[in-house]
């Protein structure tokens, strides 16, 4: 046994000597070596699903941030000081995402988080970045109880690091239940995919949908792993309705379009902004034609201020359409920068500069691309402009823009 | 391994050896010199005279290939120790190792710097071409160099403190490689310390030391588990407080004690599980449902260890479930009830939502916000000071899991060690003969689903925990498959395997964030190449690899061989 | 009515497709008792091998009917059955040959293996080529005048042009099946090999080519439905393969694994069941209940509905 012991007590001294004595030499040398007046660097991080189904919303999330910083740089936002992205693949996973918000945490030098794009992964993120000081600006995130807590009765803010831009499932689901009672559509079948994104939806459409005069014929699920939904159109096509609400997004939504036509189910089908954008037509066809969808912000080429984004995203090459969430993800970065003008002016470094520009981000008003943006005491957007898209050809047009409370 | 043939060795030995030692001594001479010129291309190898640390890795294989070269030239002078060391062989794996460990590093360095604007090759100094002309001369020596007869070094005796200390310093060793190799930011610089690794392995094996170490360890296991969990109790230490690497370690730590909990089923009892992650699964759901969450759905305010517990229970139970039908199921068809359990686990989960059945999981919303735990005043949730060293939160998760492993470790090693161990193998081997023997098979079959799944069910209690949140989608099916890789790419039945196969799966591909789209294309074709080549594992238990090389003669031969050898060492007075 | 019937057409279809890839499953495993876990992914090389010929064609869009039937589509037949037989056979050669005498363990992690490594090659590389859509997302299948979206109404019913084409396909294939299981030599060797494989070795049987042939046919049913699938649904994806092959196993188990004649009434039993599950129960439950479906088969009558040989197996 005296062997275990010592042993035990060798190992643990040796490790300390060693451990202690270990490091690595890489860190100190990425400012040494060029001019002395170099600026200060600050980082935004960006986490969001960069590979896997749902990389094409991440990227454009990446490039669009990656957009607004090249822009602050080159105009020399904020003096004396180099933004940098630094972008990390969560692959829309909670575990991963973790760990991408812990390696933020970690560097001293990031001062904000633009991110995530699913709920899910937002959960686990957000008391990471939170304790870190580390301000986050979700462009996606709709899951209400990210800002208002477990109770919406009693709605309180769980964290105070946390901003969204766009508009959370109460809002979305219930501007599509207003359209559709203002044209006289009066019933309606719900479709969703038990996730939370389109499960959200749903409930606050029905909700809303319901207590104003419509009525729901038919609530039904599908699989999202599944790809054959004909049974769950012959379910909802029994039942009659004038149109298909569907949450989810467009890799089921655009297939359950096409298969409800195909099934002599010839209704539209409106959905929440997981089915806008143009991959929808691609993969619905013709069966799109007609189809309905909502988005939050006003439409972003009616806007002078979303031009200076849509020109500079044309103009910079990058391998992916903006998608869903770009605008709001250029904006995010925006909001984000447009703090850092007055926190970061005289801060000696970034690490000192968070707790302010938590705070400072709370008050930001700027004309985004996606509207006017400014946050209530939850730290949600409070711009409450929505707009239907209805699909011709292969494109969306705005069809109603309106606002909801 | 002959590259050239005998004939040759024999005649150009004696000029190839003084090649040989020319060019290890300009290898150890090389890390003296700068190597490139900037600092932003791997560590920084720019400065004379201060080699930086993938600069002294190389210097470390440089000398024991200088060391090795020059005492073998006394060749019989040796005397009695002649044999002792593979020396020849060693000299050749050192050189070539040392030739891929400095061909990754130009690799590197073309790639990296072409990248970052650098110029590719054009960075590099006249340190970087020296080293490489060191390899090759040394490999082109060595080469020549005839194969020794294999080492006797495993048949020395040695006195108790001398195994103790040699397992101490290895264990020491591992912990300075682990926290040197996490703690490299850059891909690049990763990828050649991982180059390194597996040259120093390859080296350590020609030495003989392997075989020596083996057998230290069959003496020592206690000491070499006291002295690994010390190693690991130590890791958090070389963080400097940060949790960029620990929250990746403790991932590791809840993936590898869920796969020693799938190790019992599949490792030792045979039964191959396909849905072993929904008892991850179940211990995570319990917990969370159990705890101060503003989600949970039975918040009681229990102690911790009460909640591990019943996390665990909750998982055993449904792991005598799963393991009910084994009674009239085997082989390939229990591998498909399993899969079919674990996608009932996670749709349930999902549909336990409030509207396709009764709200106890919040759907796929799943219950987030889990408050950090607090042990006796202890906030997981904070950074602690503990003797100057910051142990982070996800340190405290870490070392929390450390503790449940052991505990893991314990069952695993004493279950089999133990009439119900030998019960499971029995099982495993030809579950007829078994039975005809008066084992119980049935019962222990369950007793391996509910033993394992209460393993995993403990470990999904911290996971609850150390994520805040718990959500059906982290339990997809797919996870199961990484499971079952782990143990199989580690070895079956054994525990340093299973903890290898984890690391590597979990560590490699957070480290590897470039090749992040192909991971698992290449984890596909890991799979079947490694069922190809090496059915048994990367630790193979010696049992499971006669088992899977049973037409081959000469391996039965050196197992046996070995065998024999250690059992001689071990009962030195048994004797044959 | 009308909706019990349409939803009997829409569990026959799916039925149908389960069934053409419960074949693969059930002929592999009758001989060499492997469950060929990457046969989903074969489905899946199937549909975009089929896609792979349209595209060369020119990617036509405004067929005219007889092009569309007569030369179209049993163009895209073939080259995704030669694409799916190739595959198959490059992965028996690969993937489970070398492993014939290991233990059982070994070829079925190996399977698991080669269905990742298909799944990601199609979801990285098919959209490299030149001209070909990103296989990241869904894919568009193309659209073939005279059966794709059209649909005739019979009193009520809808009854979808593509309905009529799978059950076609299934009756077709069947068949064809049985003229090769019965009237040939190699079926006739294969079905030798599955009843005694070192009895027919001696008896001169090529066992390694009655192997592969076994996979051949299989992976050619298999790509029969992955164009099904494609021209029912209207797109097709890397991640098909996965439920698909998931369920077509469990209609191959249901049936009776190791026979024919069993997958094809479990495929069909399975797709009607799931149909009358969501429609009359919950969606949501509807995967549940047939995984219990094929829990309970396995335990409480392991041969199957149809009775096939007993199965025992450690």
């Amino acid at each position: 046994m005296k062997a275990y012991k010592a042993a035990a007590i060798l190992t643990l001294a040796a490790s300390l000597a060693l451990a202690t004595g270990c490091g690595s030499r890489t860190e100190p040398t990425t400012t040494e070596g060029s001019g002395e007046t170099e600026d200060k660097v600050a980082k935004i991080g960006v986490i969001a699903p960069l590979t896997g189904d749902l990389s094409s919303f991440g990227k454009g999330i990446q490039y669009s941030v990656q957009l607004a910083v090249k822009q602050a740089n080159e105009s020399g936002a904020i003096p004396g000081w180099t933004l940098e992205v630094v972008p990390l693949d969560d692959q829309a996973t909670p575990d991963v995402g973790q760990n991408a918000a812990n390696q933020l945490a970690s560097m001293d030098d990031v001062i904000a988080l633009v991110g995530t794009m699913n709920s899910s992964v937002a959960q686990p993120v957000q008391p990471i970045v939170d304790a870190a000081n580390i301000a986050m600006v979700s462009p996606a995130n709709t899951n209400t109880s990210l800002t208002k807590g477990a109770d919406l009765e009693n709605p309180v803010r769980p964290y105070k690091s946390f901003y969204r831009l766009c508009a959370s499932d109460d809002k979305q689901g219930p501007f599509a239940a207003k359209y559709l009672l203002t044209k006289g559509i009066k019933t309606a079948a719900t479709v969703h995919d038990k996730k939370v994104y389109g499960q959200g939806l749903v409930d606050a459409f029905t909700e809303y949908y319901e207590a104003n005069g419509g009525k729901v014929v038919a609530a039904e699920t599908i699989n999202p792993e599944d790809t054959d939904y004909s049974t769950v159109v012959t379910k909802v096509k029994s039942a009659n309705p004038e149109i298909v609400y569907y949450g989810g997004e467009y890799p089921q939504g655009a297939p359950l379009s096409a298969q409800m036509k195909d099934a002599g189910l010839k209704v539209a089908e409106i959905g929440g902004d997981g089915n806008y954008t143009t991959e929808y037509q691609k993969l619905a066809g013709e069966a799109a034609e007609g189809d309905l969808t909502t988005s939050v912000g006003a439409p972003l080429d009616t806007l002078d201020s979303a031009k200076a984004y849509l020109d500079g995203y044309a103009a910079g090459g990058y391998d992916v359409d903006p998608g869903a969430y770009g605008g709001y993800a250029y904006d995010a970065a925006n909001v984000i920068i447009e703090a850092l003008k007055t926190t970061l002016k005289d801060a000696a470094d970034v690490k000192s500069a968070r707790e302010a520009t938590v705070a400072a981000i709370q008050n930001v008003k700027i004309e985004g691309a996606t509207g006017e943006i400014a946050f209530d005491e939850f730290g949600d957007n409070t711009n409450r402009v929505l707009t239907v898209y209805k699909s011709e050809g292969d494109a969306w047009v705005s069809e109603y823009i309106n606002t909801i409370e | 391994m002959t590259i050239v043939s005998p004939e040759l060795q024999s005649r150009y030995g004696k000029p190839a050896r003084i090649v040989a030692i020319v060019g290890a001594a300009i290898m150890v001479f090389a890390p003296m010199v700068p190597w490139v010129y900037t600092g932003k291309i791997l560590d920084d190898m720019r400065r004379a005279f201060d080699p930086s640390g993938l600069q002294i890795l190389f210097e470390l294989v440089a000398l024991v290939l200088l060391g090795v070269l020059v005492t073998s030239m006394f060749g019989v002078k040796l005397g009695k120790y002649k044999n002792v060391v593979a020396w020849n062989s060693t000299a050749l794996a050192a050189s070539l190792g040392g030739l891929g460990y400095i061909a990754a590093i130009v690799l590197a360095v073309a790639v990296v710097g072409s990248q970052k604007g650098l110029g590719g090759l054009a960075a590099a100094e006249p340190g970087l071409w020296i080293a490489l002309a060191g390899s090759v001369i040394a490999s082109a020596g060595s080469v020549f160099l005839r194969k020794s007869p294999r080492a006797t070094l495993a048949k020395v005796p040695s006195p108790a403190w001398v195994q103790i200390l040699a397992l101490v310093a290895v264990v020491a060793m591992v912990l300075f490689m682990a926290a040197f190799a996490v703690n490299l930011t850059e891909v690049e610089s990763f990828l050649v310390c991982c180059v390194f690794i597996v040259a120093a392995v390859f080296v350590f094996r020609a030495t003989g030391v392997m075989g020596w170490l083996s057998i230290a360890t069959a003496n020592n296991r206690k000491v070499l588990m006291l002295a690994a969990f010390a190693a690991a109790f130590i890791f958090p230490a070389t963080q400097d407080g940060s949790d960029a690497n620990m929250t990746v370690v403790a991932q590791v730590l809840i993936f590898a004690g869920t796969a020693l909990g799938l190790n019992i089923v599949v490792g030792l009892a045979g039964l191959l599980d396909m849905g072993y992650i929904a008892f991850l699964g179940a211990g995570a759901f319990t917990a969370a449902v159990l705890s101060r969450s503003a989600y949970a759905t039975f918040s009681i305010d229990l102690p911790f260890p009460v909640v591990v517990l019943i996390s665990g229970t909750v998982a055993a139970l449904f792991g005598l479930l799963i393991g009910s039908p084994t009674l009239r199921v085997s082989g390939d068809y229990l591998a498909i009830v399993t899969l079919a359990f674990g996608e009932i686990f996670r749709i349930t989960m999902v549909n336990l939502d409030g509207t396709d059945g009764p709200n106890i999981t919040h759907g796929s919303n799943g219950i987030p916000a889990i408050p950090n735990l607090d042990f006796f005043g202890f906030d997981f949730g904070k950074s602690h000071e503990i003797f100057g060293i910051t142990i982070t939160r996800q340190a405290n998760y870490y070392l929390l899991l450390l503790v449940v492993i052991a505990i893991v470790i314990a069952v695993f090693a004493n279950l089999n060690h133990s009439r119900i161990g030998r019960g499971w193998v029995a099982i495993r081997e030809d579950e007829m003969a078994a039975e005809a023997m008066g084992v119980n098979t049935f019962t222990l079959k369950l007793l391996a689903f509910a033993g394992g799944a209460f393993l995993a069910g403990m470990v999904g209690a911290v996971k609850a925990y150390k994520d805040t949140s718990v959500t059906p989608d982290q339990f997809v099916f797919l996870e199961s498959c990484f499971l079952l890789s782990a143990v199989v790419l580690g070895g079956m039945g054994t525990v340093m395997g299973v903890l290898i196969g984890a690391t590597i799966l979990k560590l490699l591909p957070e480290k590897l964030r470039f090749f992040d789209d192909y991971r698992m294309l290449i984890f596909g074709a890991l799979l079947v190449v490694m069922m190809r080549f090496r059915p048994e594992g990367i630790v193979a238990d010696e049992r499971r690899q006669m088992e899977f090389h049973d037409e081959d003669e000469e391996l039965a031969d050196e197992v046996e061989e070995e065998l024999v050898t250690h059992h001689d060492l071990l009962n030195p007075e048994g004797g044959k | 009515m009308d909706v019990i019937i349409e939803q009997c057409l829409n569990g026959l279809s799916l039925g149908s497709l389960y069934a053409l890839i419960a074949v693969g499953y059930t002929v592999v495993y009758g001989i060499v008792q492997l469950i060929n876990f990457a046969h989903g992914e074969i489905f899946m090389v199937g549909a975009f091998g089929s896609l792979t010929i349209w595209l060369l064609a020119g990617s036509p869009t405004d067929m005219s009917i007889g092009f569309a039937l007569g030369v179209m589509l049993p163009l895209m037949v073939i080259g995704g059955i030669i694409f799916s037989v190739l595959t198959a056979m490059l992965t028996e050669k690969i993937a489970y040959k070398p492993l014939r005498s290991a233990p059982r363990l070994a070829p079925f992690i190996s399977a698991i293996g080669i269905s990742v490594f298909l799944q990601e090659l199609v979801r990285l590389f098919y959209g490299q080529i030149p001209g070909f859509p990103d296989a990241r997302n869904k894919i568009k299948y193309p659209t073939i005048t005279g059966i794709s979206g059209a649909s005739v109404d019979i009193g009520g019913v809808q009854l979808k042009m593509t309905t009529v084409f799978i059950l076609c396909a299934l009756a077709i294939c069947t068949l064809f099946l049985w003229f090769y299981i019965n009237r040939t030599k190699v079926g006739r060797a294969m079905v030798a090999t599955s009843q005694d494989q070192m009895t027919a070795r001696l008896m001169g049987i090529d066992v390694d080519h009655v192997i592969l042939s076994a996979f051949a046919v299989g992976a050619g049913l298999a790509a029969v439905a992955g164009i099904a699938q494609g021209l029912y649904i209207g797109d097709i994806g890397y991640k098909m393969g996965f439920m698909a092959g998931m369920k077509a196993f469990t209609a191959a188990v249901l049936g009776g694994i190791g026979n024919i004649n069993g997958a094809v009434v479990g495929g069909l039993v399975l797709g009607v069941v799931e149909a009358f599950a969501s429609q009359l129960g919950d969606t949501a439950w509807k995967d549940v209940w047939a995984f219990v479906i094929l829990i309970l088969v396995l335990v409480f009558r392991p041969q199957g509905i149809m009775g096939a040989k007993v199965v025992d197996r450690a």
